[in-house]
């Protein structure tokens, strides 16, 4: 995630970047920052709005619907003042490349 | 923020098809127990009879009737068309199943055995029906959804050669003998129903579990393709010839149809993200291994029966354990652990997700009682299956020891998931 300090809402976008890795794949056991499932977080100061755009590892995913719900949840509740708005998105695909490195040490594909 | 969602009342249903299996597999694990001598002898007995319905429909078909109106969201991403028509289906399917397992065991062929036999077609036609309209639902065709439905088919077809066979048992109308519709009976509801269902499921599930990104959709049609050409020239071919040398080339077809579905099972393990495999999975993996070793048998089989030789009873009665109770029942432990936790986990704590630490899926069984189970298990394969293979009273007696274990703890756990009680992870 880049840090743009000329960007007003800069600090809290990154604030609530980090705030995201508290959401778990229930499945990988993972979060969901570190497994590249979060591909960009908006603030809209004028509506008090967060907008998330993430993707999922699978478009058939059982737990899809379960993940966006925690990723919505744990936004409103860090940030009561904002409303959350998360947006499912497949473009682009989300494949191995995206996952950071500690998401792959959690993950035994690297030591 | 659209994903398939689950249609209110499928949870309630899933898990009743969930315990009603587990209770059943407790009830099989007791019947075989008591049957220690039936399997030395010929397959055609009532012991036998009532042990394989109980296999094959109060535990294998319950329980994949359970998982696909839990999956059918993520098989055919589109929901269940009716969750009355479940209820209906199971509403037959236990009576039936309970019914025609007493009449067999007890060999009494009149009227318990035909109502069985009767609700049972009943519930796998309305359990049919239920699938088609949900399949017309669907946005897009899959061959996922060529395999679900040709196994539907496969099922109400077998369930009516089978109602045909019980009403014969009181008065004769079928034109060749018992055995002979046995086999076709048999091989419709093994190949038929259960391959074509776990490949047509797997096939989504196995690359979702693994993180796998393989997608060769040429690869399972060929499967397909080669399994039903099989299947069919199988059921013609022996139905009129019996068993006989084309029935080696048949089952190279359809051997080859299974390898297509192998290579598939095999790139996606090869080009897995996930590393750790965990014990569910190591137990749908040794399935696939039983599975094998199953397929092995058939030379045997056909090379035997040709030769007028009884040893060919005694490698179909290995065949059709190593199948229902290794396979089958291989895939059902491990898949149970894929797949329960996840229903019961949404149902207490997807509101709750990100709110407050939650349990994960996996707390919510004892993998200290999973890992006693595939012990267990994997001792029954061993011991039960060698001893029905040189005849010895002794491992067949300590299989079924070590299979009433395996139940025992299986039916711990599922009880502990479906009674499991809602609470933050401070709380644990």
């Amino acid at each position: 995630m880049n840090f743009d300090i000329t960007d007003q809402s800069a600090f809290l976008k990154a604030e609530a970047f980090e705030t995201l890795r508290l959401v778990i794949d229930p499945e990988l056991h993972v979060n969901i920052v570190d497994l590249g499932l979060v591909y960009d977080v908006k603030i809209d100061e004028t509506e008090k709005l967060i907008n998330v755009a993430m993707t999922l590892s699978s478009s058939y995913c059982p737990m899809g619907e379960s993940i966006l719900n925690a990723a919505k949840n744990c936004l409103e509740k860090h940030y009561p003042v904002y409303r959350t708005n998360v947006d499912l998105v497949w473009e682009p695909v989300w494949s191995y490349d995206n996952i950071t490195d500690e998401g792959k040490r959690q993950l035994g594909l690297e030591k | 923020m659209t994903t398939h969602k689950q249609k209110a009342g499928v949870y309630a249903v899933t898990v009743t098809h969930y315990v009603t299996a587990a209770i059943c597999f407790g009830v099989l694990a007791g019947m075989i127990a008591f049957s220690g001598s039936a399997f030395t002898g010929h397959y055609f007995q009532p012991r036998i009879l009532a042990i394989t319905h109980m296999a094959a429909l109060g535990w294998g078909t319950c329980i994949i009737f359970g998982a696909y109106y839990q999956l059918v969201t993520v098989i055919l991403e589109t929901e269940l068309y009716s969750v009355k028509l479940a209820w209906l289906s199971w509403a037959m399917l236990l009576p039936g199943t309970v019914s025609l397992v007493y009449a067999f065991w007890e060999f009494t062929p009149g009227i318990w055995m035909q109502i069985g036999a009767l609700l049972l077609l009943v519930s796998i036609i309305t359990f049919t029906l239920n699938i088609y309209l949900t399949a017309t639902k669907a946005r897009k065709q899959t061959i996922q959804e060529d395999f679900i439905f040709s196994a539907c088919l496969c099922l109400c077809f077998t369930a009516m050669i089978g109602s045909a066979l019980v009403f014969n048992f009181t008065g004769a109308f079928l034109l060749q003998g018992q055995l002979h519709y046995l086999r076709l009976h048999a091989h419709l509801g093994l190949a038929g129903w259960f391959l074509l269902t776990v490949i047509g499921v797997s096939s989504k599930l196995v690359p979702m579990f693994l993180v796998s990104s393989y997608q060769n959709r040429k690869v399972l049609q060929a499967s397909y393709y080669l399994i039903i050409s099989a299947l069919v020239l199988f059921l013609v071919d022996s139905y009129i010839f019996g068993l006989n040398i084309k029935t080696y080339f048949i089952a190279i077809i359809g051997i080859a149809g299974i390898a297509c579905y192998l290579y598939f099972i095999y790139k996606c393990i090869r080009t897995r993200i996930r590393k750790q495999i965990d014990l569910p999975m190591k137990h749908s993996l040794l399935s696939f291994i039983l599975f094998g070793a199953g397929i092995v048998c058939i030379p045997f089989i056909i090379y035997y029966y040709r030769a007028n030789n009884q040893l060919n009873i005694r490698y179909t009665l290995i065949y059709g354990i190593i199948l229902l109770m290794g396979w089958i029942t291989s895939l059902i432990l491990g898949q149970t652990f894929k797949t329960l936790p996840f229903i019961v986990w949404m149902r207490h704590y997807e509101h709750l997700s990100g709110k407050v630490k939650t349990p994960m899926p996996s707390d919510l069984y004892k993998n200290s009682l999973l890992r006693i189970q595939s012990l267990a298990f994997a001792a029954f394969c061993v011991s039960f299956i060698f001893g029905c293979l040189v005849d010895s009273a002794l491992l067949i007696r300590i299989g079924s020891v070590a299979l009433l274990l395996t139940a025992a703890t299986y039916l711990i756990n599922v009880f502990i998931m479906i009674l499991h009680k809602t609470r933050t992870y401070d709380e644990l």
